[in-house]
């Protein structure tokens, strides 16, 4: 299909005749120091890319050793006892285990429910707009709010919802009446806030795939449908969202690695004494451990539990996409 | 609002993933040569860093015969830089250290730093002053610090001194009479701009943990529950765990639903403290004395006609007529000695010999005052700045007050330097106060037996029980969770590895103590 962003030309093999591979196989054992002399100069140019992330994303992964240690740092690597998987029990049968997974899962479900769709439905919109300075204004206003760090943000919501001087909270407690509402303090409104952060802060940013999925669609395919007799629903439902499907479904996939990741920095500001239940999430737990406590080691083995979910993540939901016939990430 | 240090530690926090992963621990070939002739230093810092070429480094250097390499961290993140710190394997020879947080016990217990037990006396100047503050300092029995002094007993309430006139009251005496005058400002309008729009009592989010000399602190103390640990029928017990605890906060919960506290009084960040004050919504702060004279400023900087409006009252009598009053632990953080460089007893009798000499009284003007003649001169026991126009000059005084005097362990009391003369009237009898109310409390102070005591379990899962407790105890004012709720999470606190602790306290202190 013509509107697929993925060039066909990447994906030769899967359908390529059997008899080929066999022969092919075995003529490049055979000439390997061939090729590899032959390709000498693209081989070099390999290097320093290879080297980089065996240095800086490999070599590191040795620190993972202390997750099964009981690490402590004067005694270092090397002189640290092994503790097998202590750290990992600790953390699963640990009173605090049920409580961290859910309050992540559920802001998870939340993301995937109204964040992951807000920026869709937006580029949807804009591609609506005919009027192309109005469009491109339109864009690019609603980019600014990612590049204010979560501590403005946070500071920001502090500003508006608190309930002695917030601008939001007065507006609201006029419209609506009754008790005053601590919206930044109650751990009620800690999730709507949270997600209402993200709404405000990526929506804008997560845009410009799409649109530059949109982008990319054929006018004629319009045009044709025009000709048809089909009206601006019928355009939209069989042209617009099929040509973004595999941008959406990419996104999704590469979503999905991170789904337990909650974002430090936002929750951790956002944190108080009367939320805390709620908004203990996996990696402000990690650094309360790690950091504040030293416990390096138990902290450790919760970012490899984490990273590992993220990976089992990933290759599931790229299985499950290719399942259901669309193309996967690799 | 937020605090620039939560971004801070955001930002320690990615380092700290850089260090876990760059570092490998153990063995460094430097080994002494490098120690005698250098000095490599971590303290906290208030302002901008001094140039290490400064005149005012170069007179400590002179005066101790050493190069000195100071790593100078922003007090806000201090925690969590000396935590990174610790995992690292560049820690200094001498550094600023809370020597009971989980991550310096762990690393003191393994070897990295000196025991100093027993070690502190042949030196002059570092031998401990007061044996009461000595012993907090301990952990389990072992110095391994020497401890920076502070007043022992500065805790006290802040009041606005004109509205109290204006209504007619006098200065409290019981925690009774400080409701009254709560009550008074909430209601009486103090202001006189005919809103009802003032309160009582200010208090802000509490960075600390239960036992932290936070405002609920003092007034749980007032009523007599133990400050930290206290024994009952003959064991220690934790000061939540009694009936004077639940009383306070009953007390306190009266305040917050009639409207006599800030409203904001659970996410108010305690940089942010003296706005409300200053700003005249708020007629009551508890908290260290020096918060009178802060405020005093504050109000100097407003108006420099009328700023007098500050009167500061030592602890209160509780409800059962009796004073209880809340002491500080006497000292913030302790210098410590690392064994990385530092590595046999001889160099270590160096680097004390050092640090002697830098807490000598020449020592200890350098740090606390400046170079005399330079940037102050002296009048009788009081400093007073010279020259201050002059940039240089200017750069001296600010590297003192902002940076070198957290390296003084003996000066803030006035032990062996001057006191800043304060330079209004007003400020002069305030601080002319504080000694005065400090004596007088002393004799009622409720000392922490269990200060000197770290048990195991909470420096195993410490994080995460710590923060039961307050937590608890600010939802249970705010009215988000019932008394039966609050005791409860009491409960809990015993469930998670609360009751270890208390075994392990109460088995500490009587080794301790027999």
């Amino acid at each position: 299909m013509a509107t697929d962003l993925v060039p066909e030309v990447v994906q030769p093999a899967a359908d390529s005749p059997r008899p080929a591979s066999a022969p092919r196989r075995r003529r490049s054992t055979k000439t390997l120091g061939r090729d590899l002399w032959r390709y000498r100069w693209l081989y070099l140019l390999l290097l320093p890319g290879l080297l980089y992330f065996l240095l800086f994303k490999y070599l590191p992964m040795y620190g993972l050793t202390i997750a099964f240690k009981d690490y402590v740092p004067f005694l270092g690597y090397s002189g640290s006892e092994w503790v097998g998987l202590k750290h990992f029990q600790e953390l699963f049968t640990g009173p605090d285990f049920g409580r961290l997974m859910f309050n992540t899962l559920l802001l998870a479900v939340l993301t995937v429910v109204f964040v992951f769709p807000a920026p869709i439905v937006v580029a949807l919109l804009l591609n609506e707009l005919r009027i192309n300075v109005l469009k491109r204004s339109v864009q690019s206003l609603v980019y600014i709010p990612h590049f204010l760090s979560w501590t403005i943000v946070a500071s920001l919501t502090y500003l508006l919802f608190s309930v002695d001087f917030g601008v939001i909270a007065n507006w609201i407690h006029g419209l609506v009446g009754g008790q005053k509402t601590d919206y930044v303090a109650q751990a009620d409104w800690f999730r709507p806030l949270i997600v209402l952060q993200l709404l405000w802060k990526q929506t804008g940013w997560g845009t410009i795939i799409y649109l530059a999925a949109l982008a990319g669609v054929d006018s004629q395919l319009y045009e044709a449908a025009r000709v048809d007799g089909a009206g601006r629903w019928r355009q939209f439902w069989h042209i617009t969202l099929p040509a973004i499907r595999p941008t959406i479904v990419v996104m999704a996939i590469l979503m999905s690695g991170n789904l337990l990741d909650s974002g430090f920095e936002q929750i951790w500001l956002m944190t108080t004494s009367l939320n805390r239940d709620v908004a203990d999430v996996f990696d402000t737990f990690v650094y309360y451990i790690g950091i504040t406590q030293g416990s390096f080691s138990y902290a450790t083995a919760v970012g490899l539990f984490k990273g590992v979910i993220g990976v089992v993540l990933i290759f599931g939901s790229n299985f499950l996409a290719k399942r259901m016939g669309q193309r996967g990430l690799f | 609002m937020i605090s620039r240090r939560r971004l801070a530690v955001a930002a320690a926090l990615s380092t700290a993933l850089l260090a876990a992963s760059a570092c490998s621990g153990g063995g460094d070939d430097k080994g002494g040569e490098a120690a005698s002739t250098e000095l490599t230093v971590m303290a906290p810092l208030f302002g901008t860093a001094p140039d290490p070429s400064g005149e005012l480094q170069q007179a400590v250097e002179k005066l101790i015969g050493k190069k000195l390499q100071i790593t100078w961290v922003p007090n806000a993140e201090y925690g969590d830089k000396s935590n990174v710190t610790l995992a690292s394997d560049k820690i200094p020879d001498v550094m600023v250290a809370n020597e009971k947080s989980p991550s310096f016990v762990k690393a003191a217990e393994a070897g990295a730093f000196w025991d100093l037990t027993g070690k502190l006396d042949k030196y002059q100047n570092l031998k401990p002053a007061n044996e009461q503050t000595a012993k907090n300092t301990q952990t389990n029995g072992k110095t391994y610090g020497i401890y920076r002094v502070r007043p022992l007993l500065r805790s006290g309430v802040v009041i606005r001194k004109d509205w109290l006139a204006k209504l007619g009251l006098k200065e409290p005496q019981s925690v009774e009479d400080l409701y009254t005058i709560a009550k008074a400002f909430a209601d009486k309008d103090p202001d006189g701009n005919g809103k009802k729009d003032t309160y009582g009592l200010i208090i802000p989010k509490w960075p600390g943990n239960y036992a932290s000399a936070s405002p609920y602190d003092v007034i749980e103390t007032w009523f007599g529950a133990p400050n930290g640990w206290g024994e009952r029928d003959g064991k220690l017990v934790p000061g939540f765990d009694t009936p004077e605890f639940l009383a306070a906060n009953q007390w306190l919960h009266k305040w917050v639903s009639e409207g006599l506290v800030n409203p904001d009084f659970a996410t108010l960040d305690s940089a942010n403290w003296n706005d409300p004050f200053v700003q005249g919504k708020g007629g009551m702060i508890i908290d260290v004395n020096v918060r009178a004279t802060q405020l005093l400023d504050l109000f100097k900087e407003k108006n420099p006609k009328d700023f007098d409006k500050v009167t500061l009252v030592g602890n209160l009598l509780g409800p059962d007529g009796e004073k209880h009053s809340y002491p500080f632990t006497g000292y913030n953080m302790v210098i410590a000695i690392s064994k990385q460089h530092v590595r046999t007893e001889e160099q270590l009798d160096q680097v004390l010999q050092t640090l002697d000499k830098l807490e000598s009284k020449e020592g200890s003007i350098l740090l606390t005052n400046g170079i005399e003649g330079r940037n102050f001169k002296a009048d009788g026991k009081y400093a007073v700045p010279i020259n201050q126009d002059d940039a240089k000059v200017k750069a001296i005084q600010n590297d003192v007050d902002k940076a070198f005097i957290q390296l003084g362990t003996r000066a803030s009391v006035g032990l062996g330097a001057y006191a800043l003369r304060p330079n209004d009237e007003a400020s002069r009898t305030m601080r002319e106060k504080f000694d005065v109310l400090m004596n007088e409390d002393l004799k009622t102070a409720v000392f922490n037996p269990a200060l000197g005591i770290i048990a195991p379990t909470s420096v195993a899962k410490g994080q995460t029980l710590d923060t039961i407790i307050p937590d608890a105890r600010i939802k249970y004012l705010s009215g988000a969770i019932t008394e039966d709720q609050l005791k409860a999470q009491i409960k809990r606190w015993y469930d998670s590895g609360g009751t270890d602790i208390a075994k392990e306290v109460n088995d500490l202190a009587a080794k301790a103590g027999g």
